[in-house]
């Protein structure tokens, strides 16, 4: 791919060498990557192969923005360039939508007399219609938040317009509205696009360009051409490719609910979670039966989150809550599991085995060292850990982390796991092995709560899908059987699913 | 402060302009050792705080109630364990005099007085006008004010983060032990996760800011554009107005020894 053409039209790297700090072989090796005006470009490969950091290196952020040590015979970078972010949170320095975009207009010199004018062109051109531009960033929910970072970087009228997979933190309404202002953008911007889910967008872009693990690139093309000649690579290296659904469910068969005992696991009735003194999310009636599997869905903000940390009594709790048949006690609730939704929020030790072994402790009672040890390595390895195991649990990657998070919370004693979008923002290789890992507890006889935003996971995984809406748990659908609204009055004697499985 | 205060005249006050009169109360405030006056002072800066900021009676209320405290401690302290010749009371250690009690109450009133000014200060002051202000009247450069108002919305993502790391300590049942140990492990506990968040946070935030074309010492427009006016001379004219009010005022209201409390 390294052949020795120097870039005399458009914009591009010659023989770029890069490496990170700290690690030991480069992470590009005389790379040569070049482009044109008015190209529409995704950047796709397997996690960690250095497509992101290549977009810096095009974008001109590395080496002046970013302190990374590179070197280069020739970078051509675009006089004007802009970059949209992964992270809806962490890339607006201002409080409101307004003072969002005008940080940029004063960047660039804007007189302030233009600045409310061009603030609602570029609003209205993403689509972002708000009543009262001064509105609070925080309100706004993650697709808005990213259709506001495409506006402010339209904004500076850039000649190419990055974007770094804008999309990985969002559910999927979020990623629609994203892809659908890309396609409301003048028809000759130049586009750059990194990106893992690429089943909503594949229309945008009219090449690709495919990377090995080792980033180096394996295939650079019409989209139609990589797309047919790489499939097992877009599979390999966990890419959201089209009908990557169908392709699993061929390995993966549908294996049928144990018998339900009859009476639940756990009972709420009437029952109300409370933040600060105010109701955050009532349910008038639900009931969880031993291994079961439930997605909890429902848009951003509708109190999925809330339920969760409600029935872990995380939260004050009005109303009833049966375990087993009598109101939970302070003894039950170490029977009920509970994953965050970021993960470093909850390790505790400074090691992955001592991350691990510190549940083991709590699970055995008086264990010795050697059998938390083996415990600890059984575990590790059954998460394909193991090989990491003296690391500091921040050094792992996303997936890993994620899987860790799972691995040292759960113990046999755990009658129900809640998980908080466990899912959230990883590619497909690490979701279907955390799926996998969760499947096979499910099958062991473990009660999963788990909220998602993934129609797939809950069509194809979960039993029943319990649906939040605006604080209230609105409808309760099983696979197959159409969801039924429930009443509010909360004495129905028993919801739609198991009543259909009965 | 946005929210909890409705707007009076003095959030039109530009706020270079009232940060600096402000400070310039604050250091004359140092001067002032006349117990009336001081007196005096403190009821017209309470008057002030209750009907001047917009904010509403109950959190107004709470806000004063940190200031309340520390005004008794600091009256107690000074009170008991000051020196003195004209003794009131006596018990052990404690003693009462006439001039450990007077200066305990000055110190006091410094203390309420110095308190409720700042809070007058942030109730009547939008954060991102202050900003922009400083770097319009008094050239603040850039590079810091954009960085105070882009951590400014890093600070109920950090609470939220705090609220959940507490959360899954329950959940894991993490308990690092009573004492110094225990409180060790307990503090890295929180602010390694909490430190690791937000400086990644925050790089990236600082990268967003480059990748907008921000240099931190170009030349640039604002949005807000602050000027100083006819409230910024009302402020002046206002304070000017309190002080000739107090000054007379203690000739004639003379609840306290109207003398230097350094000479009782």
């Amino acid at each position: 791919m390294c052949d020795h053409l120097t870039i005399n039209k458009g914009y591009g790297v010659h023989k770029l060498r890069l490496k990170f700090p700290g690690d030991e072989s480069l992470l590009f090796r005389d790379c040569h990557f070049q482009y044109e005006k008015g190209e529409k470009i995704l950047f796709l490969g397997p996690s960690g192969c250095g497509k992101s950091t290549l977009l810096q290196v095009l974008a001109g952020l590395i080496p002046h923005a970013v302190d990374v040590p590179m070197k280069a015979e020739q970078v051509v970078v675009p006089e004007s360039t802009a970059m949209v972010f992964q992270d809806p949170d962490s890339q607006f320095c201002m409080t409101h939508v307004d003072e969002e975009i005008a940080f940029v207009l004063e960047n660039l010199q804007i007189p302030r007399e233009e600045m409310p004018a061009q603030i609602k062109k570029f609003l209205s051109a993403v689509g972002l219609h708000l009543e009262d531009v001064q509105t609070s960033i925080h309100k706004l929910s993650g697709g808005m938040k990213q259709r506001l970072a495409i506006a402010s970087a339209m904004a500076l009228q850039p000649e190419v317009l990055f974007l770094d997979e804008p999309t990985a933190l969002l559910d999927s309404e979020g990623t629609n509205q994203v892809w659908e202002t890309i396609r409301q953008l003048p028809e000759d911007q130049t586009l750059l696009i990194v990106e893992h889910k690429i089943e909503q967008m594949l229309d945008v872009v009219d090449r690709i360009v495919l990377f090995r693990p080792d980033g180096t690139i394996l295939a650079d093309g019409k989209k139609e051409e990589v797309l047919a000649n790489y499939q097992e690579q877009l599979r390999e290296y966990g890419i959201w490719y089209p009908g990557i659904w169908e392709d699993r469910l061929i390995d993966c068969s549908e294996v049928p609910i144990t018998n339900q005992a009859d009476s639940p696991l756990l009972a709420l009735r009437d029952f109300q979670v409370l933040h600060s003194g105010n109701v955050k999310l009532h349910v008038s009636h639900a009931d969880l039966y031993k291994g079961e599997w439930i997605a909890v869905m429902g848009k951003n903000g509708a109190g999925k989150s809330t339920m969760l940390q409600g029935i872990r009594q995380l939260l004050k709790t009005k109303g009833t809550l049966l375990y087993q048949g009598s109101p939970i006690k302070r003894g039950d609730l170490q029977e009920i599991g509970f994953v965050f939704q970021n993960p470093e929020l909850q390790f505790v030790a400074s090691t992955v085995k001592d991350e691990v072994a510190y549940s083991v402790r709590q699970a055995l009672k008086n264990p010795s060292e050697e059998e938390i040890d083996q415990v600890v390595r059984e575990r590790l390895e059954r998460f394909a850990l193991w090989e990491h195991h003296h690391k500091h649990p921040y050094q792992l990657s996303v997936g890993q982390k994620r899987r860790l998070s799972v691995c040292a919370t759960i113990h046999e004693r755990h009658q129900i796991l809640l998980l908080d979008e466990p899912t959230f923002g990883l590619d497909a290789q690490n979701t279907f092995s955390l799926l996998d890992w969760l499947e096979q507890f499910s099958q062991s006889g473990t009660t999963i709560v788990m909220v998602t935003h993934s129609e797939e996971i809950a069509d194809h995984y979960a039993d029943r899908v319990w649906w939040i809406e605006e604080g209230r748990l609105q409808k309760v659908s099983s696979n197959g059987v159409d969801g039924k609204e429930l009443a509010d009055g909360g004495n129905r004697e028993r919801d739609v699913a198991s009543s259909s499985k009965s | 402060m946005e929210g909890i205060a409705k707007e009076t005249w003095l959030h039109r006050v530009n706020p270079s302009i009232k940060l600096l009169l402000s400070l310039g109360v604050l250091i004359s405030l140092l001067f002032i050792h006349n117990l009336n006056v001081m007196l005096l002072l403190t009821i017209v800066i309470i008057i002030c705080f209750a009907f001047g900021t917009g904010v509403s009676r109950k959190i107004a209320l709470l806000f004063f109630l940190p200031f309340f405290l520390l005004f008794c401690s600091s009256v107690l302290t000074m009170a008991l364990y000051g020196k003195g010749s004209t003794f009131w009371w006596e018990w052990g250690i404690f003693r009462v005099s006439e001039e450990s009690f007077y200066r305990g109450v000055h110190l006091g009133f410094r203390a309420l007085t110095f308190g409720l000014i700042g809070l007058i200060f942030v109730c009547t002051t939008h954060p991102v006008r202050l900003f922009y202000s400083l770097m319009q009247q008094l050239r603040f450069p850039p590079k810091f004010a954009y960085s105070f108002m882009a951590s400014i919305r890093l600070l109920p993502i950090i609470w939220d983060e705090f609220q959940t790391i507490r959360m899954a300590h329950q959940v894991r049942g993490f308990s690092p032990g009573k004492g110094w140990k225990g409180f060790k492990s307990k503090l890295s506990a929180y602010a390694v996760p909490l430190l690791a968040q937000s400086i990644r946070r925050a790089y990236r935030i600082a990268v967003a800011m480059e990748a907008k074309r921000f240099k931190g010492n170009q030349k640039r427009t604002y949005y807000y554009q602050l000027s100083i006016g006819k409230w910024d001379f009302l402020f002046l004219l206002f304070l000017l107005g309190i002080t000739g009010i107090v000054w007379i005022g203690s000739e004639w209201i003379q609840l306290l020894p109207n003398q230097d409390v350094r000479l009782v």
